[in-house]
């Protein structure tokens, strides 16, 4: 009985003229979709070898005196990301490179700098499609399931018969998701054999599980919306209301949640911006730096006694001895303190923002959509955890840049008592070959589906939810 | 001859809405096998929910539905597998051939691996042409849907058979051709129970007459009893008569 209303239902879509429509979006926007964005990330990954050429390059003629005057600035290069072809995510928006200097780092352009204001908004990649255009399509094949037939008349002929209730829902949700999933399954496997002709690297690493990922979490969020389709449908009584209400319910699972979540951890939990942190770490350093200079200006008065020398002789003395030794721990000490509390800054604003974020997180779970494409950025190694691993890289890569590079190269200021200042330069050998490469740590698929088990929970919760409210409401439906 | 068992019976059935409307009110009847039992009256009169308590599309405030002796209520779905159902619209997948929709219509009567001759027989049987057996539905007149319609009761061959107005805006000659048909099936022993407004239909296929007003049942006359009194009379009559009281 179930096989023969998923034939009749699939029959019946395949005759609808919405059917047609539907598979002309499906086969011309997934291949092309991935097609472009291919050709987008070979220019990104050409660009990215390019400028590591440069870099290298600039790097292989770093001068002593530029190190001395603090004139060095490193760039670190992000490479792009394969699977960017299907899940956009933070690809365009994080910076492409950030450049290390003595004071800090800071991020380069992003890749959306050339981009129109309708693509930043909007890239249309694999995720935009089954987000935006599939959902929809997907809550409206499902708005006439059983509100249509009873329009129609049908649902009482088919109920004349010995036919369970949950029969006929399971069978009408299982025949009209397959007339959706089938276009959908021929044109991404369309748009895989077009990625393989231009020799995507489908087989290497875990790319194959990936891709096989994305596929089954898009179609997982087809059935999702038509299951909160069907329920709507359950709950009218005509095709009108439910259209009018599936609107509704999409507009607020696309664009509303998805963007009040921010506005209200905004609200909730405010934090300060980038450029606050930043000023606060400068004055940080400017107020160590000075503390330090007096403290060498006391220390050197107490051992050399108020008389300023512009040089010393050639013979070292028990003051030089004393001096030096007092000069180190001094600077050392500063070195460790500015260290200490710089990352104190770093790590409060850090738990400041992981705080937001998760509040904005949390709250767009509510929305099946925002859970899919958080899932699926992070399954194509363009979300979160992408994000966190470069902020991390970037902030590994200055702490081996100091300690290879940078503070090689020692300035000293002693603030004497009588207003004089003295300033001067040590350097200890550096082996530019030996500097690090910038490396960003891959996160596993694994390590995406448990990181985002709230994802994964919010899509199973939309997933069962409606279906079990469709079955409720349709069990006690008036079929008159 | 030992009385026959009712195939359809309603046994102090009674209905009210959620709104508080009394559509049903004790009502009792039996229709027994190779029978036609034709329930008339008005709008509202009760009919149409008599019918949907049979098809369990509703479940009663008292009483019970039976057919073949089994209780609607409390097990629908062996019961339909008794009965067959034309509604006064017969309402069928526009984008499904004649076939089409007979053979969808038949596997759900549990009538499976039919083959295409057997449909095509059915229709020929119920006077459909052979030109729409495979055209679409939706370009059908009412006429041909009716007829598809009463096809479906007979591919389903269920002993009992529910029509609800199902002459209603046919005309003349699509009525007379669609109770040729029922007389078929009153003579292979279907029990019908059919709601109609059509008096002169009724006196002409029924066996027994019943006219509903008000959810009741106000008055019952066999084949024989019409014989010798004026139906349209006796229902003019009924309509005029003042409110029945709860």
């Amino acid at each position: 009985m179930l096989k023969t209303i998923v034939r009749k239902e699939l029959q019946e879509n395949l005759y609808s003229y919405r059917f047609p429509l539907f598979a002309l979006i499906c086969f011309l926007l997934v291949p092309l979709g991935l097609y472009v964005n291919n050709l987008n990330y070979i220019k990104s990954v050409r660009d990215y070898n390019e400028q590591m050429r440069l870099a290298d390059e600039a790097v292989a003629s770093i001068k002593m005196q530029d190190v001395m005057a603090g004139k060095v600035s490193i760039k670190g290069f992000r490479p792009p990301a394969l699977l960017s072809i299907f899940s956009q995510g933070f690809e365009s928006a994080l910076p492409r490179f950030y450049e290390f200097t003595p004071d800090g780092y800071m991020p380069g352009e992003s890749s959306s700098g050339e981009a129109s204001i309708l693509s930043v908004q909007g890239k249309i990649d694999f995720v935009f499609l089954i987000q935006m255009v599939l959902s929809l399509v997907g809550l409206l094949f499902a708005s006439d399931v059983i509100a249509g037939e009873k329009e129609s008349g049908t649902l009482r002929a088919m109920l004349s018969n010995s036919l369970p209730r949950d029969t006929i829902l399971v069978g009408k949700i299982t025949g009209g998701y397959l007339a959706l999933w089938f276009p959908f399954l021929i044109a991404f496997v369309l748009g895989v054999v077009l990625l393989l002709v231009r020799a995507f690297p489908l087989f290497v690493g875990d790319t194959q599980a990936r891709v096989l990922s994305v596929f089954l979490a898009a179609s997982l969020f087809m059935l999702i919306y038509f299951a909160i389709g069907s329920m709507i449908s359950s709950s009218s009584s005509k095709t009108r209301t439910s259209l009018i209400v599936i609107l509704l319910v999409w507009v607020s699972f696309q664009l509303v949640i998805p963007r009040v979540s921010d506005m209200i951890a905004d609200i909730i939990y405010p934090i300060r911006t980038e450029t606050q942190v930043s000023l606060e770490k400068s004055l940080l350093a400017k107020s160590v730096d000075t503390e330090t200079s007096r403290e060498l200006g006391r220390q050197y008065v107490l051992i050399y006694g108020n008389e300023v020398s512009s040089g010393r002789g050639d013979k070292e003395t028990p003051e030089d001895v004393k001096w030096n030794a007092v000069k180190t721990e001094i600077e050392s000490n500063a070195r460790e303190r500015k260290a200490h509390q710089i990352k104190q800054i770093d790590d409060a604003y850090g738990q400041e923002k992981r705080i937001r974020q998760n509040i904005a997180t949390n709250l767009s779970l509510l929305s099946p959509s925002a859970a899919f494409a958080r899932l699926l950025a992070d399954v194509c190694g363009t979300g979160e955890i992408a994000r966190r691993k470069y902020g991390e890289a970037v902030r590994d890569h200055a702490r081996a840049l100091d300690a290879s590079l940078f503070s090689r190269a020692k300035r000293t200021v002693i603030a004497l008592p009588g207003g004089h200042t003295s300033l001067s330069f040590s350097m200890q050998p550096i082996d530019v070959k030996a500097l690090p490469k910038f490396t960003i740590a891959p996160a596993s698929l694994a390590e995406a589906f448990k990181e985002d088990w709230a994802s994964l929970l919010s899509l199973a919760f939309w997933l069962i939810a409606p279906f079990a409210a469709a079955y409720v409401r349709f069990l006690k439906y008036d079929v008159r | 001859m030992a009385k026959q068992v009712s195939m359809l019976k309603a046994d102090d059935l009674s209905k009210r809405y959620e709104d508080g409307v009394l559509a049903l009110d004790h009502l009792n009847l039996g229709v027994r096998p190779g029978e036609v039992y034709c329930l008339l009256g008005a709008n509202g009169a009760g009919k149409t929910t008599t019918i949907n308590l049979f098809l369990n599309f509703i479940p009663p405030t008292t009483g019970t539905c039976y057919i073949k002796g089994i209780d609607v209520t409390k097990d629908p779905l062996e019961a339909k597998k008794y009965v067959s159902f034309v509604s006064e619209n017969v309402m069928l997948y526009g984008n499904f051939t004649a076939r089409q929709n007979l053979e969808f219509f038949a596997k759900l009567g549990g009538k499976t691996n039919l083959a295409k001759e057997q449909y095509y027989q059915v229709m020929r049987r119920v006077s459909l042409q052979e030109k729409a057996f495979e055209q679409r539905v939706k370009t059908y007149s009412k006429g041909m849907r009716q007829k598809l319609g009463i096809s479906i009761a007979i591919i389903k061959d269920a002993p009992a058979v529910l029509l609800d107005e199902p002459t209603a805006g046919l005309d003349p000659k699509a009525a007379e051709e669609f109770l040729e048909i029922l007389g078929e099936l009153k003579n292979e022993g279907k029990a019908i129970l059919m709601s109609t407004h059509d008096i002169f239909r009724a006196k002409e296929i029924g066996d027994r007459v019943g006219i509903m007003k008000e959810g009741r049942l106000v008055m019952e006359r066999t084949r024989e009893e019409l014989q010798y009194e004026d139906l349209v009379k006796i229902y003019i009559d009924y309509m005029k008569s003042e409110p029945l009281t709860a």
